[in-house]
């Protein structure tokens, strides 16, 4: 059987001073997924490494790390597609360490939650306690679609240059997440929404270098929402007006 | 200021310093051979023909303003302290204003100076 | 995590995630050399105000002068100063037309409209379109370079 050469970066940071690469061997088999190598070291060489995944299907996002200098999701990366006889794991770029593989998400999840993503109406009862359905045309519904299927994996953020020495900067993934809500014509918030993103560290330090794009496992896109945002930050017009916005449908049978 | 406002203003001056930078190369190559381009006498003549003294103004103060708006923003990006930031666009009106200040020196006296020898 | 938080390598790439754009995008390094040559042109430009000063005498000078121009015209137009020029023209072009590519792309112009994706995916904003043009700026400077080089190289002055 092959032997697969599988590099993981290791560093504990309450105990180690630098990182250091550690060489594991491998079984290799077709088919075979970088975490499914990680998981063989981790299971029969090397209990201590730190790792985190979930559901093996590129669906949770846990298992985001530079896999030969890009970053991916190791489950969703096959070794063969690699094309290389050495497999190199290293944490995440732009994300603290909290051990070997694990990086800590929090502030990335901060950021996703301060572009307010979610649909805003002017009417608080309305939002909270809706009278009926509201309906999306199928145009404008692919308006977001493809903006919705972000699993918060990290990877965008990691591979943007801004995000590497600004600590302020929202980053890809909650710039695409602001225009995918602006963008929805249920939402009444585009305009607060834009002019949260109008600062100094705001959506201009996006200089579409497009690395966001991509490394997204998803289709996402988000240089594609960022720079369609830019125009009506730049207009201060969301693409809608709040009267525009869909108003509630309700069914006929519900009506009293 | 919105940041926008200040992308609108490095949009703007990016498009006009193409256009005036792709002038300025085309007078000084191609349009007249480099050595007469150089030449004391031309440059005498083109500053003394008000079209072209406001040209090499306007392609001044076009390509500073861009050129230290871009630095801004980078230097923005690599650090984000408030005194940085402070400092960082204090930095930038002075650098704008000395260096356009000291360009438009050089045209004003072209111009207006009294030649001599 | 009480003392452990001030424990985590913070991790940021720094100044490597500008410069560096190896196993990233063909756009990623568009976006370096943008950087790169803004810099770069900007130190020139206040070089270029330095020695045009000296078209009226220098920084203390007070009118145009002949003897002062035809003294800096003797320290910059030899093979140096004309290899400096043609490296000038070659970052400059490039500037402006992958400069012009970001505009148009920036406000949303030549990106494409978001659409449901459909497998094997290719993102449509780095479409061939943006490789094409940034070529074609490649093309541009490198076109401008030659004819400096003619200019300034080619024996005719």
């Amino acid at each position: 059987m092959k032997e697969l050469r599988l590099v993981v970066q290791k560093f504990d940071p309450f105990s180690d001073a630098a990182p250091r690469l550690v060489e594991y061997a491998v079984p290799r088999r077709e088919g075979m997924t970088v975490l499914d190598a990680l998981l063989y070291a981790r299971d029969y060489v090397d209990h201590s490494i730190g790792l985190r995944f979930s559901c093996r299907q590129a669906s949770c996002g846990s298992c985001g790390m530079k896999i030969n200098g890009r970053p991916r999701l190791a489950c969703y990366t096959q070794v063969d597609e690699l094309g290389a006889e050495k497999v190199v794991a290293q944490p995440l770029d732009n994300f603290a360490i909290i051990k070997d593989l694990v990086t800590d998400l929090g502030s990335f999840f901060q950021r996703h939650r301060e572009v307010t993503p979610r649909l805003v109406r002017d009417d608080a009862q309305e939002q909270d306690h809706p009278t009926g359905e509201y309906l999306m045309k199928p145009e404008e519904l692919s308006r977001v679609l493809q903006f919705t299927y972000c699993i918060k994996c990290g990877l965008c953020t990691s591979s943007c240059p801004t995000v590497a020495t600004d600590e302020r900067f929202p980053g890809p993934q909650a710039l695409a997440q602001a225009y995918r809500y602006t963008a929805d014509v249920r939402d009444q918030g585009g305009a607060e929404r834009m002019a949260e993103l109008d600062g100094t560290h705001g959506i201009w330090r996006c200089h579409f270098a497009g690395s966001c794009s991509y490394v997204c496992p998803k289709g996402v896109d988000p240089a594609l929402g960022i720079q369609l945002l830019k125009r009506h930050v730049m207009s201060g017009r969301p693409p809608h007006s709040k009267d525009d916005a869909t108003k509630v449908w309700k069914p006929a049978e519900k009506q009293q | 200021m919105k940041e926008s406002r200040l992308m609108l203003l490095q949009y703007s001056t990016a498009v006009l310093a193409v256009v005036l930078v792709a002038i300025h190369l085309v007078m000084q190559g191609i349009a007249t051979p480099y050595s007469t381009a150089i030449s004391y006498a031309t440059i005498l003549s083109i500053y003394r023909t008000w079209f072209y003294a406001i040209f090499l103004e306007a392609l001044l103060v076009v390509v500073l303003v861009h050129g230290f708006n871009g630095v801004r923003i980078i230097l923005h990006e690599w650090r984000q302290t408030a005194p940085w930031s402070r400092w960082v666009d204090l930095g930038t009106v002075v650098a704008i204003v000395a260096t356009v200040a000291f360009g438009s020196r050089t045209v004003i006296l072209a111009v207006f100076g009294g030649v001599a020898g | 995590m009480s003392s452990g938080a001030e424990g985590k390598a913070k991790n940021r790439r720094g100044l490597s995630g500008w410069l560096n754009p190896y196993h990233y995008n063909f756009e990623r390094w568009a976006y370096v050399f943008q950087r790169v040559t803004g810099v770069a042109i900007l130190a020139y430009v206040i070089g270029h105000l330095g020695d045009t000063s000296f078209f009226v005498g220098g920084p203390t000078g007070t009118g145009p002068s002949e003897s002062s121009w035809t003294f800096i015209s003797g320290l910059v137009e030899n093979s140096f100063g004309h290899l400096i020029l043609i490296l000038v023209v070659l970052v400059v072009i490039f500037h402006g037309a992958n400069g012009i590519r970001l505009i148009v792309s920036e406000l949303g112009l030549i990106l494409g409209r978001p659409s449901p994706i459909e497998y094997p995916y290719r993102p449509k904003s780095l479409r061939s379109v943006q490789r094409v043009l940034i070529w074609v700026a490649i093309a541009l400077a490198l076109v401008g370079t030659g004819w400096a080089v003619l200019i300034l190289f080619g024996g005719s002055i």
